[in-house]
């Protein structure tokens, strides 16, 4: 008797509690849904304005009646993309390569091997994370231009070498790097050393092949930085000859002018690339920054 | 025999003594590129910019000038002696309010007393300070440092408390969390000037426009949003002057901006944050009869504070770094209202062409920074938990 009272009363309040449940579910994907809405609605904006008449773009219209495709091609000429998506690739293939390679031997000797002042080295490092460009521009400046010690070649103003060089190094990927590398079981070094293997043999042939995760990540980054570089090539390039993307972009606002359905388009261009790596390999991505987020 | 070993032994010492050079040598050899990118374009740079800050330097440089660059963004150095006693008493007054005279019977009283006078003391030196500084100093920097921290003040704290609620709710039991984390984390991939560019056209002045439109629903008339240099609250109505009528409605604009564009990298932070926070302590406080309120405050708050940290330390550090979509989304005619000091520091040396001018501002920024980045750390290092 008494047991069964209690169930009851019990059930009726699980119910209770269930209704509150579904509420405060509810009220949480609410949350989520206004939340995702705030951070797409741009893009699709974006994307809406780009297919749109110049006219629909000045009235009050959410969707264009019948999308504008040409606008991309329209676009794409005006904006003398041809040229800078091309510049943009080559300036992130080079970047990228350079960075692994700096950063994959730095992250492996500052992870597995013992040296004398590696700390200090270190923290040199991790040091450069905290100093605003605004400090490092103008002596950066002066130096590609060869005025503070002679570089091969001379000036190198408008040339590859400006836009890459600088990049192929970064704390950050050091860092990253070097926090997996260091996980790397003792035993497997151990074993490659009785082998005969040396430092370099062992980096190439054991570790590298298990460390695809953080590399991948390093990369995605460095194409990112380099595709969405701005202030550094705005500084060095006054030509078109190595002007990248996103100077295109900027010089296009002007000349778009009023027509924003074109910038739009233009705008989507500039996006396409970043969206389709990212999208391929997001979960690296997230998990990449959250890794060195909580540790840094 | 007894000479055998110790032969064997000096070998294999010479042996391990020749091992250790060569690992020393390759660990130098192994960090030898990155070190050269880094070291040239990374650090050299600060001390030659301290070197430049010395000189009339323009386009070529010019005669040694000392401190005349520096002199020229204080006024005089008094200027800056009465700002930095004046911060000296701003600490001194949080130490005597925590600290002093405790062995005392009404210690806490007297030093909380004291400790107010010593505050407003502070302050008052900080604020005359400035004001001389203003005066007789650059008053564009010192307005475009102001800038900077109304942009500070107005992006930091939203971005963290969002990200922190999102990441909270992700992290309960959510269908589609994936999805909802990659769609969070999309403006902070995209380009800055690409998203910064749609923002133009989102917060442009026409009465059309997204923002106008937006507002309009609420009855409200169109505003010129990128295109205001009036302080927002002049706007509302609330006349407000100086300091204290706050940022003005185009840099408000390019606030939004960075809220949205940085409140994605903060729930993915947040939520590996979480993730590290381990159940059995939910579910320890679970069976204590805790509520959810309880348990966000009591455990998910200390347990996650050194990535809050962190994550404010990144963000203020990042609005002093910010650029590209400032330099993008700023208007002829919001003027000197959305210049912060990077971009103050680039016109100056990218437009005006005064290189040592420049570089002195940049010096200053960055000691700035440094100080900042040391107050925050002392500050909140008694509130965070590092378990």
């Amino acid at each position: 008797m008494v047991n069964t009272a209690l169930d009851i009363a019990s059930a009726a309040k699980r119910k209770n509690n269930r209704v509150g449940y579904y509420l405060g579910k509810a009220i949480l994907y609410l949350i989520l849904i206004l939340g995702a809405v705030i951070f797409i609605f741009p893009f699709f904006w974006m994307i809406s304005t780009s297919l749109m008449t110049l006219g629909e773009t000045i009235t009050r219209v959410m969707l264009p009646k019948v999308p504008q495709w040409q606008n991309y091609i329209t676009a794409w000429n005006e904006a003398k993309f041809s040229k800078y998506f091309l510049n943009s690739t080559l300036i992130a293939l080079g970047t990228i390569a350079g960075l692994l390679f700096t950063s994959i031997l730095a992250g492996y000797a500052f992870g597995r091997i013992e040296f004398k002042g590696k700390n200090i080295f270190f923290a040199l490092f991790l040091a450069t994370m905290m100093i605003p460009e605004s400090v490092t521009l103008i002596p950066n400046f002066l130096m590609i231009q060869s005025k503070i010690i002679p570089l091969p070649g001379g000036s190198w103003m408008n040339t590859y070498w400006a836009l890459t060089v600088p990049f192929m190094a970064n704390a950050f990927s050091v860092f990253l790097l070097k926090q997996f590398f260091a996980q790397v079981p003792k035993e497997l070094w151990d074993a490659a050393r009785i082998d005969g293997a040396d430092h370099l043999r062992f980096l190439v042939q054991v570790v590298l092949p298990i460390s695809k995760a953080p590399i991948m990540t390093v990369l995605l980054f460095a194409f990112t930085g380099a595709w969405n570089a701005f202030q550094w090539p705005l500084l060095v390039t006054t030509k078109e000859v190595w002007r990248p993307m996103m100077i295109g972009l900027w010089n296009f606002t002007s000349e778009a002018g009023p027509e924003t359905h074109l910038l739009m388009a233009g705008a989507v261009i500039t996006l396409v690339p970043i969206l389709v790596v990212y999208f391929i390999t997001q979960k690296q991505f997230t998990q990449g920054i959250a890794t060195t987020g909580l540790k840094g | 025999m007894l000479e055998a070993t110790t032969a064997e032994k000096d070998v294999k010492r010479k042996g391990l003594h020749y091992l250790n050079i060569r690992e020393q040598l390759t660990g130098y050899l192994f960090i030898l590129p990155a070190f050269l990118i880094i070291f040239i374009f990374g650090l050299f740079p600060i001390a030659y910019s301290i070197y430049m800050s010395l000189f009339d330097w323009g386009i070529v440089k010019g005669k040694f000038v000392a401190d005349k660059n520096y002199i020229m963004i204080f006024g005089s150095w008094k200027n800056l002696l009465i700002i930095l006693v004046g911060v000296g008493l701003l600490i001194a007054a949080e130490w005597v309010w925590k600290k002093a005279f405790r062995s005392n019977k009404n210690g806490e009283m007297i030093a909380k007393l004291l400790g107010a006078v010593v505050l407003l003391a502070g302050g008052g030196l900080f604020v005359t300070g400035w004001m001389q500084m203003a005066e007789s100093g650059n008053a564009q920097f010192l307005n475009s440092l102001i800038v900077t921290l109304y942009y500070a003040l107005g992006t930091v704290p939203a971005e963290i408390i969002l990200g922190m609620v999102l990441a909270y709710i992700l992290y309960q039991e959510i269908v589609g969390k994936e999805i909802f984390r990659m769609l969070y984390f999309l403006p902070y991939v995209t380009p800055s000037v690409t998203t910064a560019v749609v923002f133009q056209i989102i917060f442009s002045s026409r009465d059309t426009s997204l923002a106008n439109r937006l507002i309009g629903w609420f009855g409200a008339d169109p505003l010129k949003w990128r295109f205001e240099p009036k302080p927002f609250l002049n706007l509302l109505g609330i006349n407000l002057k100086g300091f204290l009528a706050g940022p003005s409605l185009a840099l408000i604009s390019i606030m939004l901006y960075g809220i949205w564009s940085f409140v994605g990298y903060n729930t993915v932070i947040f939520l590996a944050g979480l993730g590290n926070i381990p159940k059995e302590t939910y579910e320890a406080a679970e069976i204590d009869g805790a509520s959810k309120w309880d348990m966000f405050k009591n455990i998910t708050m200390p347990l996650l504070s050194p990535v809050t940290f962190y994550l404010t330390l990144i963000a203020f550090i990042g609005t002093f770094k910010a650029f590209n979509h400032i330099y993008v989304m700023r208007t002829p005619s919001a003027g000197v209202s959305v210049v912060t000091a990077s971009l103050m520091i680039f016109d100056r040396f990218y437009k005006a062409n005064q290189y040592g001018v420049a570089t002195a501002q940049a010096i200053v920024l960055f000691l700035i920074i440094l100080g900042l980045t040391f107050a925050q750390n002392k500050l909140m290092s008694d509130k965070v938990f590092y378990g």
